[in-house]
């Protein structure tokens, strides 16, 4: 059981303090990702679980043991860097081998044995005894992976480990990081700043920004309730709109370019919210519509379009077949999805719980 | 078209000779043609002064076969060679480590460690041959209160040479360091991170990853220490002269003795033209053993 445990995790540099009181539990084989914009401290939460940075406050344990202030290699974890960080003076093999000849008692049969295994696992069994500049991005990323199976560690870290391959590649990695977490059963802390890989890749995902932690959950709990603003704008593509209305007791929201009910369930709203809609929750209306707004410009995606329209001085996105796309400059009805829209207070951005 | 690109490129050329013919003819009146001299002088016998030239074939170089205290000096010299770039490399290496780091005032300590290649040689050895000296050397006094015995240093046939080298040291690691230091710059910090993740020790990671990686700037300095101590001269002349009983004579200062000081210009090139073929030789060699194990970082 390699339970990893962040209990009130602080970073400060001087007086700068870059990660706030992080709590966060990473389950044995669970594949956690920590996403958040760059500078968020999510890099900086992975090298404090790594060793690499100093935890100025908190605690760690790893598997039940504290590892607060242990050096990396008692921690009996592996990492995997943005840049690879393979020694480009070594084979592959040698790469994989070098710190299990220089740190284990194992023998040179052995370390062979899970060279191969790993090799195999990651079909680099053919590019073993190039070395770091005859390989492809790719590949450097596979041997870079390799390495860190090799020593068979509780936790596997990744920084970043997908960001400097081409799209189409990412894709692909994306989908062997998910085989080798599902089939090795590994404990996984990947950090990412892309929502899509926190999405596709998270068991759950932990959403940071400014050094806190915003949330915590499954993908789709996190997309389809954020907990604030911030969640809610982070997560999906295009993002959601966020449209300031004022609300009255009876839960009809008033905005410049529309008015519209929504069921409260009980909750009291503050006179201040903000509606987060969804480019999937709200569509044209064939009828005169809950709002209407004029379109402000039109974008063919293949199958679909995103049309942008304005509504007073909020903008909202679309998503529309692409037959029925208005033209920039129309004028048109929109209808939201009442039952799926969310709210958020005006002023502290965190979402409002509406039992209904 | 091609004619135009033709006539292009042989304009391009043009200039460049152009460009380089004011060095070119620096190097051919103050290089070429003094070593061209000197092959010529060493076939003749020449005495300084002396308008009487006699030619002598290869006999100035049977003589050096037979002269015992040239090879006492050659001995010297590669001994010099052996002990002082190697230990100066070291040190230098070490000091590099310790000084690539982010600490406070640490632009300080670089400064105070590079500051003896600053010192002119001649004053440098003047330094030393104070601190060596015997009666009242700080070096000596030093021992005394380490409970150890005093030495003559510059002044024993056994100790001088040492003394000296261990001055170059001090004088060299500084120089070495400093190109050593803007190498390490360039290995990337996350290798040395992968490597402690690994658990690979401090020693490990200097060995295993550090030394590879900055082989060509190691190499670089291996040839530069090579050059720099074949030639050593100035340390020699000030502290010793050679001496005592030619402990200290080395290759240069055997070269200046035999043209300054017996005014045999013939011998004294033929001397001179071996110490060059014999450095050539040493530099051709340590760049097919040490040039083949360079490791060049190239794209990461």
């Amino acid at each position: 059981m390699a339970t990893v445990i962040l209990q009130n995790v602080c970073k400060s540099y001087g007086n700068r303090k870059t990660v706030h009181d992080v709590n966060l539990t990473i389950e044995d084989k669970e594949f956690m990702v920590l996403v958040g914009p760059s500078g968020c401290g999510k890099s900086t939460t992975l090298r404090m679980v790594a060793g690499l940075e100093d935890i100025t406050a908190g605690r760690l344990t790893i598997d039940g043991r504290d590892v607060t202030d242990a050096p990396p290699q008692q921690r009996d974890i592996a990492m995997v860097f943005q840049s690879y960080a393979l020694y480009p003076h070594m084979t592959a093999y040698r790469n994989m081998a070098f710190g299990l000849l220089k740190t284990t008692r194992l023998s040179k049969a052995e370390i062979d044995g899970r060279i191969r295994e790993a090799a195999e696992i990651l079909h680099i069994t053919d590019l073993l005894d190039r070395r770091p500049k005859e390989l492809s991005g790719g590949e450097r990323q596979r041997v870079a992976i390799g390495r860190a199976l090799v020593r068979k560690p509780k936790v596997f870290l990744f920084d970043e480990p997908l960001s400097n391959l081409d799209a189409k590649l990412r894709n692909r990695m994306r989908g062997e990081l998910k085989r080798l977490h599902r089939e090795l059963g590994l404990t996984v802390i990947y950090v990412t700043h892309d929502q899509i890989e926190a999405m596709t890749l998270g068991s759950r995902v932990a959403m940071m920004s400014k050094g806190e932690l915003q949330q915590v959950g499954v993908p789709m709990d996190v997309y389809m309730r954020p907990a604030n603003t911030f969640v809610a704008t982070f997560i999906g593509s295009p993002e959601m709109a966020l449209l300031p209305c004022r609300a009255d007791a009876g839960g009809v929201l008033g905005h410049d370019g529309f008015a519209a009910g929504v069921a409260l369930g009980g909750t009291e709203l503050p006179s201040d919210v903000i509606l987060g809609v969804r480019p999937e929750e709200v569509s044209f209306s064939r009828t005169a519509g809950m709002a209407r707004g004029q379109v402000e410009r039109s974008e063919l995606i293949g199958a679909e379009a995103l049309v942008e329209v304005a509504l007073g001085e909020d903008r909202i996105t679309v998503r529309s077949a692409v037959a029925d796309a208005p033209e920039p400059g129309e004028q048109v009805g929109l209808d939201f999805d009442l039952a799926r829209v969310r709210l958020f207070h005006a002023g502290t951005g965190q979402a409002i719980d509406r039992q209904g | 078209m091609s004619l135009n690109v033709a006539r292009a490129r042989r304009n391009e050329a043009l200039l460049a000779y152009a460009f380089l013919f004011p060095s070119l003819v620096f190097l051919a009146v103050f290089t070429y043609w003094p070593i061209l001299r000197s092959i010529w002088f060493s076939l003749h016998d020449v005495v300084l002064g002396d308008p009487e030239i006699f030619w002598l074939g290869a006999e100035n170089y049977l003589r050096l076969l037979d002269d015992g205290l040239f090879w006492k000096v050659f001995a010297n010299t590669a001994l010099y060679t052996l002990i002082t770039i190697p230990l100066a490399i070291l040190v230098a290496l070490l000091l590099a480590v310790a000084l690539d780091s982010k600490l406070r005032g640490i632009g300080l300590y670089r400064s105070a460690f590079f500051y003896p290649v600053m010192i002119p040689s001649v004053a440098a050895g003047m330094v030393w041959v104070f601190l060596y000296a015997p009666g009242y050397g700080p070096i000596n006094e030093a021992l005394t209160f380490l409970g150890l015995p005093r030495l003559d240093w510059l002044y024993s046939s056994k100790w001088a040479l040492p003394a000296i080298m261990l001055m170059s040291i001090w004088k060299y690691s500084g120089y070495f360091m400093l190109i050593l230091l803007a190498a390490l710059k360039l290995v990337p910090s996350d290798l040395y991170e992968a490597a402690r993740l690994d658990g690979v020790s401090a020693p490990q990671r200097l060995i295993h990853i550090t030394v590879p990686l900055i082989s060509p700037t190691l190499y670089f300095v291996i040839v530069i220490g090579l050059l720099h101590s074949y030639q050593i001269f100035d340390y020699v002349y000030v502290m010793t002269q050679g001496g005592p009983a030619d402990a200290t004579n080395v290759l240069t200062f055997y070269i200046y003795q035999n043209g300054f000081q017996y005014q045999d210009i013939g011998y004294a090139s033929t001397l001179a033209n071996t110490l060059l073929v014999f450095v050539l030789g040493l530099i051709g060699l340590v760049s097919v053993t040490l040039g083949r194990r360079v490791h060049y970082l190239g794209e990461r």
